[in-house]
């Protein structure tokens, strides 16, 4: 019983920190791209904010039962996916399920949110929601293919297909596998920028082209449940990628560090890049990233 | 406009603190006006250190900003997008155009006052408002949420009779639905 | 120049029964002036045989004084690089004009405006009943017997204050003890 109370406290800690952590560097993207085009920019605590206004905000849309679905498939998918994620190498106070084989379970469960967000998108009726959706899908065609392969050189090089246990090779070896096998590396980081759909792949919620995509027809408190599960998955992206590629971290300042230095990748790229079209992100991804995730996979099977 | 007694709970005062630094804007830009948003929002004004947002769609905005004249045609979709945004919400009239018809004040289709048909909050004067204008009256409805007394939607609302009244008198082909909230 | 424009004119009284006409060399334009029932195979004519391919514009003046409509065809040809402008004359109290969509489809758009801004009927024209107006009701209101302020008076309401603006001009001279320039007095109200 004690055990169970302290799991549940547990797995709300770790929602509370991913959320705040997501948050916090949201806030701190906006306030950089402000800088880069030479303005002064909203406080960090931006997001805070505006999440807080949009959850008091009313609500008075109805579009039937798939559009109240849609936000919460999303949610869902996050905190489940968070779950799965071990936030630290040794966690009295963030416990996840692990099991043989999450990793192949974790691939499919992220992919359920935007599914979800598809579904309810599309009862909205509003014609640019129905574009983003088809763009979206189209991208995650594209990024899926190296972001798998990644995952897949990985579970073959080292023969298991849990998260705690890749982890604890790294461990225990000391050899963070960023380094053990770079073209995976590679292809995660490469197809992580298209995960996290900051320009030049906004191309779903492109504020000024479609009326934010998919979001259109959803204020309140439907976007408010949609930007704290967008946070709570950029936290789980970034600690996974920690978690296969950095060798975990022990603590939260380790956590913080790296993973706002691999924030960084997609940030950066994006401060400095216009937006693609559909079918240039799609080959961009069926480029490098693919190439990379291809040689990764060879390297795992023959060296 | 104003609250009769001005009183507010302790949560309003929390959310009204939230809601005056995070102000989501539909800039409506039909007339000249439209040319000093993108003025206000880039990097010499950078309206975005006050919580001031550009907004995709009518659903996420809080500020419908009424760029210049409205004629008859562009009432009625203001009218519209205005009746699609959640509350609460406000309405800023940016120029001299939407106070008392400005330099299109004897034109045969655009209307003269805005605050016959939408509930204004606030009025920004000129033609054109300098964008440190329009941060001026950024300042004043934040001023005026804060206090909890920019309740446009509500007498919007109470009044709608009246405002019903004057947007049939100038809209002759009238197929609405009815607001419900 | 002078003697292609003069070519040009000659071309088209030789078939056609030209009314009047004006040349203006540094502009490069000849004016040429129709009666109404010749003006399609004139445009015809000019479009298909001498490369006035391009329609620029067509564009009405109201002659309210002498109780007539001016329709005006702006044409082009970009080989030769000169202007024509064929005008024609309608009657006011019964305006009707050819369709002429078939020779150039963009006039068609240009008939639509002239429709409603004027109240020239085109019999035959194939468009939506309103092109910039929705649902309206009153004279056509780009007619110059058309009273905008009388119309804007009784259909939208006005803020009282506007009937005592005073002249800006006036008002800083008074206030600065200044006088206002012979040249500037003329703008005064």
């Amino acid at each position: 019983m004690e055990s169970l109370l302290m799991n549940i406290l547990g797995a709300v800690t770790t929602f509370l920190l991913a959320f705040a952590v997501g948050m916090t560097y949201g806030g701190l993207r906006r306030k950089i791209v402000a800088r880069v085009q030479n303005r002064y920019g909203p406080p960090f605590y931006q997001n805070f904010i505006d999440a807080f206004k949009l959850y008091s905000k009313s609500t008075a849309i109805h579009h039937g039962a798939m559009h109240f679905l849609g936000p919460a498939f999303i949610m869902v998918s996050s905190v489940v996916s968070l779950m799965f994620i071990p936030v630290l190498t040794n966690n009295q106070w963030f416990p996840n399920l692990n099991f043989q084989g999450d990793l192949i379970f974790l691939i499919y469960i992220m992919v359920f949110g935007p599914l979800g967000m598809a579904l309810g998108a599309g009862q909205t009726g509003n014609p640019n929601s129905a574009i983003g959706v088809t763009r979206g899908l189209s991208q995650m065609v594209g990024f899926e293919i190296p972001w798998v392969m990644a995952l897949i050189a990985l579970m073959v090089q080292y023969k298991t297909t849990s998260i705690t246990g890749l982890l604890d090779i790294q461990v225990q070896s000391g050899h963070w596998f960023m380094f053990e096998n770079p073209f995976a590396f590679s292809a995660a980081i490469l197809a992580s920028l298209g995960m996290f759909r900051y320009s030049p792949f906004d191309i779903v919620g492109a504020p000024t082209e479609l009326a934010s995509g998919p979001m259109s027809e959803n204020g309140g408190k439907f976007l408010f449940v949609m930007m704290s599960s967008g946070s709570v998955f950029a936290f789980v992206k970034l600690t996974l990628i920690v978690d296969l590629f950095m060798g975990g971290a022990s603590n939260l300042i380790i956590l913080v560090i790296k993973t706002f230095l691999l924030y960084m990748i997609p940030v950066t790229y994006g401060i400095v890049s216009p937006r693609y079209r559909t079918e240039q992100s799609i080959t961009y991804f069926w480029g490098w990233p693919l190439f990379f995730g291809l040689i990764a996979i060879i390297y795992a099977v023959f060296f | 406009m104003y609250n009769d007694k001005n009183k507010q709970k302790i949560v309003d005062i929390i959310k009204n603190a939230a809601r005056k630094h995070s102000l989501w804007v539909l800039a409506y830009g039909t007339g000249c006006g439209a040319i000093e948003v993108p003025a206000t929002m880039t990097s010499r004004y950078d309206a975005e250190r006050l919580g001031v947002r550009g907004a995709a769609t009518p659903r996420q905005a809080d500020v419908l900003l009424i760029t210049g004249y409205l004629t008859v045609k562009t009432l009625k979709r203001v009218i519209r997008v205005y009746e699609q945004m959640q509350d609460p919400k406000y309405v800023i009239g940016f120029g001299s155009c939407t106070i008392n018809g400005g330099m299109y004040f004897d034109s045969y289709n655009t209307i003269n006052q805005l605050d016959l048909y939408l509930p204004v909050d606030v009025y920004i004067s000129g033609c054109m408002p300098r964008p440190e204008a329009v941060l001026e009256g950024f300042g004043k409805l934040q001023e005026l949420i804060g206090k909890g007394i920019a309740n446009g939607a509500q007498q919007y609302k109470e009044n709608l009779d009246f405002y019903r009244e004057n947007q049939k008198k100038v809209i002759k082909n009238w197929d609405f639905q009815d607001y419900n909230w | 120049m002078e003697t292609l424009l003069e070519k040009i004119k000659d071309r088209v009284n030789a078939n056609f029964d030209l009314k009047d006409y004006k040349i203006y060399t540094d502009l490069k334009r000849v004016d040429l002036f129709f009666n109404k029932e010749h003006i399609p195979s004139v445009l015809l004519y000019l479009k298909e045989q001498m490369g006035f391919r391009h329609l620029m514009h067509m564009s009405v003046v109201d002659w309210i004084e002498e109780g007539e409509f001016e329709i005006i065809f702006f044409l082009w040809a970009p080989k030769e690089k000169v202007k024509i402008f064929v005008k024609t004359r309608i009657d006011r109290d019964n305006p009707v004009m050819e369709n002429m969509d078939n020779i150039w489809p963009q006039l068609n758009t240009y008939e639509r405006e002239f429709k409603e801004m004027y109240g020239i009927e085109f019999p035959g024209l194939v468009a939506p009943e309103e092109f910039i107006l929705e649902s309206w009701s009153g004279p056509p209101p780009m007619r110059r017997d058309f009273e905008t302020d009388k119309y804007a008076k009784d259909n939208f309401a006005t803020r009282p204050g506007r009937e005592d603006a005073q002249d800006v001009r006036e008002t800083i001279a008074k206030r600065s003890g200044e006088d206002i320039p012979d040249f500037a007095k003329k703008y005064s109200r």
